[in-house]
């Protein structure tokens, strides 16, 4: 007789490398460099799993966590809101990356610097265009007259 | 649920000179959140059942530093570890929004 072995779900304690795996590979995009975000993992006082998924630097808060209770899984946002729970992580992966906050910090930066730059050639470069074309219009007549 | 001295529990103070960040100030509060629920003698699942949260896990995140005492539930909150809630709110105040304690309540009040 054969027996298979199925892999014992753990219910409490640290998280394995799977169940931080995981995590960790569905957070991917939210913890791509240039993020600023982090990751790390505490435990409440009955020894249960938790991971954070923190925002950039300065605040570093907590915008999601995941914790495991007695072989479940909870996500909740900073606030406490509860948002999915399930037995399976998977599920629950599946369920914190799509609730990780869509403006990233890189979209924002992106903006930032392209109005920067607009606003720059706005007030800098449009004038000295303008004046270079008023001086052609200007001297295009006598240039002709004295040719 | 034990009551302990308002004013004991209020003068613990974050160092003056270290100029913490403010995920050390947030770890700080919750060391202190955390010995007032034990002041309190409760547990985490009992102070988040008092304060009709399913799960323990939020009271954790906040004692561990990674959040804040929600606004909406700051009042409960200090109700519930037997604290007034004015006071807790501008304890917790001076870790969450130092500058903003400095300019309401002055720095005699540190």
């Amino acid at each position: 007789m054969s027996v298979v072995a199925f892999e014992r779900k753990q219910d409490s304690g640290e998280w394995s490398d799977k169940e931080l795996s995981a995590l960790v590979a569905a957070f991917g995009a939210a913890l791509a460099p240039g993020t600023g975000r982090e990751w790390e993992t505490g435990m409440t006082e009955r020894g249960d799993a938790q991971f954070y998924l923190l925002s950039p630097l300065p605040d570093q808060a907590c915008e999601l966590c995941v914790s495991r209770i007695g072989g479940r899984y909870i996500l909740e946002d900073g606030l406490g809101r509860l948002l999915f729970e399930h037995r399976n992580l998977e599920l629950v992966a599946l369920h914190a990356k799509a609730a990780v906050p869509s403006t990233s910090w890189l979209m924002v930066r992106g903006v930032t610097l392209w109005c920067a730059i607009r606003n720059t050639i706005h007030e800098k470069v449009e004038p000295l265009l303008v004046e270079g074309e008023e001086l052609l219009v200007q001297f295009v007549p006598q240039l002709a007259a004295f040719a | 649920m034990k009551r302990v001295k308002q004013q004991d529990v209020f003068a613990e103070r974050p160092p003056v000179k270290a100029a913490p960040d403010v995920k050390q100030l947030r770890k700080m509060a919750g060391d202190w959140l955390k010995q007032r629920r034990a002041d309190a003698e409760m547990s985490q699942a009992d102070l988040a059942a008092r304060l009709g949260l399913k799960y323990y896990t939020f009271i954790s995140q906040v004692e561990n530093g990674f959040s804040r005492v929600p606004i909406e539930i700051m009042g409960a909150w200090a109700s519930v570890l037997g604290l007034e809630q004015a006071a807790f709110a501008r304890h917790l105040l001076m870790y969450y929004e130092p500058e903003l304690h400095r300019l309401l309540f002055g720095a005699e009040s540190k």
